[in-house]
């Protein structure tokens, strides 16, 4: 059940970083204030978690497929 | 003091929000005419320590928000240098943030990924080509030739495979075409992740919609894998366009 419980955490920050790093508002332009640090943020969290097929590999089993709630 | 944005909402009367934001500060909105943005200070020093579980934080200040009203979410870290940068931000995005705030009023997002096995249909598809197309290739002994028809074979191959995906495509989102009010669907990312799909569905048709996901698990192609995410705040539906003024 432990397994259970991690893999639908894990996909739950997989979705969340979909969105929340790539979409949503973007405002571009100098009237934001642009971190060097935060594109490293970027390209390490989507490196972790790059893909669905990856972590689908690394966990050797197929998705549970219920619907993830977001938390 | 610098300030971190979270999303932009349908009022402008002040949010009472006791959760806290990213870095433990007290979320509040600004607000710009008729519609605010909700935002928390941001300590100047602390900038470097972005991490994932500010990229929680963000998604959880950003549910907490679509409770009460219709939000737009930021992406994740939009941090303006101060309140007048904010101000002046929201009167050149105003006219297309309430386009979008009535768009997107009373609606939700969900995601679905289908992952297939790319491989195997694509080693099954050549297995058939190469049955059909033997002879014609071993015949021909120039070697440009042979390298062209390898071209061909391989163009002829993926285009095979695309077909076949778009075959189980069209019969997945049967099962969720009526239930929303638009979709996003974008095909074949890489070999095995066949759809990541969002969806905007209105909040009193969620639970349809969720029950339209449990036929599909029974009753869909049983040889793919899904997951389905959501309710979501829309981050995939939001279009944003300046306000029509030149800039010098």
């Amino acid at each position: 059940m432990d397994n259970v419980m991690l893999k639908s955490k894990d996909v739950t920050l997989l979705e969340i970083l979909d969105r929340v790093l790539e979409k949503g508002v973007v405002i571009s332009g100098d009237i934001v204030i642009s971190v060097a640090d935060v594109d490293l943020v970027y390209v390490g969290l989507k490196v972790l978690l790059s893909s669905v097929e990856t972590m689908e590999r690394l966990r050797g089993a197929p998705f549970a497929g219920a619907g993830e709630e977001p938390t | 003091m610098k300030i971190y944005t979270y999303g932009v909402i349908d009022s402008n009367s002040g949010i009472e929000d006791s959760n806290k934001g990213i870095e433990g500060a007290h979320v509040y909105n600004i607000p710009y005419r008729d519609i605010s943005i909700a935002v928390s200070d941001l300590d100047e020093r602390s900038q470097k320590k972005a991490s994932s579980g500010y990229i929680l934080k963000h998604e959880e200040v950003a549910e907490r928000l679509m409770e009460s009203f219709t939000v737009l979410p930021m992406r994740f870290f939009t941090i303006f240098k101060d309140k007048e940068a904010i101000l002046s931000m929201m009167s050149e995005y105003y006219d297309s943030f309430n386009e979008n705030l009535n768009r997107l009023r009373g609606k939700l997002e969900f995601g679905l990924k289908v992952i297939w096995s790319g491989n195997t249909i694509k080693k099954r598809i050549a297995e058939n080509n190469t049955g059909q197309g033997q002879n014609e290739f071993l015949s021909n002994g120039s070697q440009a030739k042979n390298y062209v028809m390898q071209k061909l074979k391989k163009y002829k191959l993926d285009q095979q495979f695309k077909e076949e995906g778009h075959k189980y495509i069209s019969i997945v989102n049967r099962f969720f075409s009526g239930f929303a009010v638009e979709e996003k669907l974008n095909i074949l990312k890489s070999e095995g992740l066949l759809l990541t799909a969002s969806y905007l569905v209105e909040k009193a048709k969620q639970d349809d919609f969720k029950q339209a996901f449990e036929r599909l698990k029974k009753s869909g192609p049983n040889d793919l894998k899904y997951l389905f995410s959501g309710p979501w705040p829309p981050y995939n539906f939001i279009n944003l366009t300046k306000s029509e003024f030149k800039k010098a």
